[in-house]
């Protein structure tokens, strides 16, 4: 049923508990095994018996690297600033090797500078969520359920995930109305929303956007996609330059970036990939990409 | 369609022929639903949105030849339509989808004909789509309606439903019949006027698609 959004169907309405349709299709069963991540997990599990002893030592180094994270941006990222003018090529091995999940969402507000934005903007979001109508909503209520479907946070109709995804949703539609909504934001809004409060979240989508720390990257949803379309261009003469075997064979073919990667840049990685694997490039394209204006290469 | 009679053994032998197929149409019409229970015989309920582009491809066995149809699925978003001329251009079959349980989708394939046509002229199969028949009692577009316009664009027409899996074989033999390969099979024999061809398969499966859909 998610499929087909009904229009005027009020999506702010709470979840209709008498609408049966609604409760079969649109929630999920309870009780049904997810990851880490809390994504469906799939029969392949990669801790078997055996390992026991390796998880251990895993969970060790875990512990330790978490120890050194949080001596690095200090209480509520106090330090975080301080560490990197100091350090900035530790600072980077440590995010190459993958920011400990409990901090994840700390470090990405850090390095995307929207931590400082929402400072400045105190109660905008507030404003914007309660007071605004948008234009896009019909259009954002269509793609909600169809926004990381098969991850719990996400599933249930009008559930707590679902409603944080449209609120954001509106609210960036409304704040920047050039840009609006355009669909792929909510992949990035999902995910963000997984590690840090909607508000956060939000201020983290405009500081990517709008450019806090660095250049703004609205020009992937802008009209015309014109950062998308650089982005492919530039994807193409890396393809040719770095591997220039399966260049070239892609080129015979006919394939040209566009057919394969353009959802990859529009969601930033945050579509079609494992979800671990979205999570490190991530950490490393906030602020390797983002943040190097700061950094002495 | 004359060369039919040369039987399957030419067309077995010949290399397989290749056929690109757009999907076009509004946000959330149920294209790429379509394109996974034609390929996998199968309908979930949550499919993630289509952003960009997306690129499947599946052989077709058909009575008389097998084709190779590569099948390009597009965003419904307005402003991924930058993205898009591209594949029209590239695809002989523009399959525009319409949701039949939401006029506005149906009012907007004027536009998505209108592009097909801006650039590829009449040198193109169109399919008029109206998906979701399952949703009987949001119908806001009827068969009839779906019929006329199709009439009106001068193109062929189906009404499917990929939930209840209604009509998506038959949507992809009605392409496949109306394909240009019977000249491409007989090519050597000198035919010229391709557009004339397409088109008359066009015709014909219009009043197929009012008598309602074939057994599939």
């Amino acid at each position: 049923m998610t499929m087909e959004s009904p229009r005027g169907d009020g999506e702010k309405r709470p979840s209709s508990e008498g609408d049966e349709l609604d409760s079969k299709l649109g929630s999920v069963p309870p009780l049904r095994p997810v990851d880490r991540f809390g994504l469906k997990s799939s029969p392949t599990s990669p801790a078997s018996a055996s390992t026991k002893g390796r998880v251990q030592s895993e969970r060790e180094r875990e512990e330790g690297r978490l120890r050194k994270w949080r001596k690095m941006i200090g209480v509520g990222g106090a330090d975080w600033k301080h560490y990197v003018r100091r350090n900035p090529q530790v600072v980077k091995r440590r995010i190459r090797k993958g920011v400990p999940d409990c901090l994840r969402g700390l470090v990405w507000q850090l390095t995307s500078g929207s931590r400082d934005l929402l400072l400045m903007n105190q109660g905008v979001y507030e404003q914007l969520v309660l007071y605004e109508t948008s234009a896009a909503e019909l259009d954002i209520i269509r793609d909600i359920s169809r926004t990381f479907p098969s991850h719990v946070f996400f599933q249930q109709r009008h559930g707590p995930g679902q409603r944080a995804l449209y609120n954001i949703l509106k609210a960036y539609s409304v704040y920047d109305r050039d840009v609006g909504y355009v669909q792929g934001m909510g992949f990035l809004a999902g995910l963000l929303l997984l590690y840090m409060s909607e508000e956060d979240a939000f201020w983290l989508l405009v500081a990517l956007l709008k450019g806090a720390v660095h250049a703004p990257m609205e020009g992937l949803y802008l009209v015309g996609l014109p950062l998308v379309q650089q982005y492919l261009f530039q994807f193409e003469r890396l393809v040719k330059e770095l591997v220039p075997k399966v260049g070239a064979h892609f080129e015979e073919e006919m394939i040209n970036p566009s057919m394969y990667a353009s959802q990859w840049f529009i969601t930033v990685f945050s579509y079609s990939f494992p979800f671990s694997l979205a999570l490190r490039i991530w950490d490393v394209f906030l602020y390797e990409v983002l943040f190097h204006s700061l950094l002495p290469t | 369609m004359g060369s039919m009679g040369m039987g399957s053994q030419t067309a077995t032998v010949s290399p397989l022929a290749k056929y690109k197929l757009v999907f076009l149409g509004d946000q959330s019409v149920g294209k790429t639903s379509i394109i996974t229970r034609f390929m996998y015989d199968k309908f979930d309920n949550t499919y993630q949105a289509t952003i960009g582009i997306d690129f499947l491809s599946k052989t077709m066995y058909l009575e008389d030849r097998t084709v190779r149809l590569q099948l390009w699925d597009t965003a419904g978003q307005e402003r991924f339509r930058s993205l898009i001329p591209s594949y029209i251009r590239d695809s002989s079959v523009a399959v525009v989808v319409y949701d039949v349980s939401n006029r506005q989708s149906f009012l907007n394939t004027a536009r998505w004909v209108e592009e097909v046509r801006t650039e590829r002229g009449s040198d193109v199969i169109i399919m008029l789509v109206g998906n979701k028949t399952d949703l009987v009692d949001k119908r806001q577009v009827s068969i009839e309606e779906g019929d006329a316009k199709a009439k009106d664009f001068g193109v062929m027409f189906i009404e499917t439903s990929s939930k209840a899996g209604f009509n998506i074989k038959a949507l992809f033999r009605k392409i496949a019949a109306a394909l240009p390969g019977m000249e491409a099979l007989s090519s050597h024999k000198d035919k010229d006027d391709l557009v004339d061809v397409n088109l008359k398969p066009t015709q014909n499966s219009q009043a197929e698609g009012k008598a309602g859909g074939c057994a599939c």
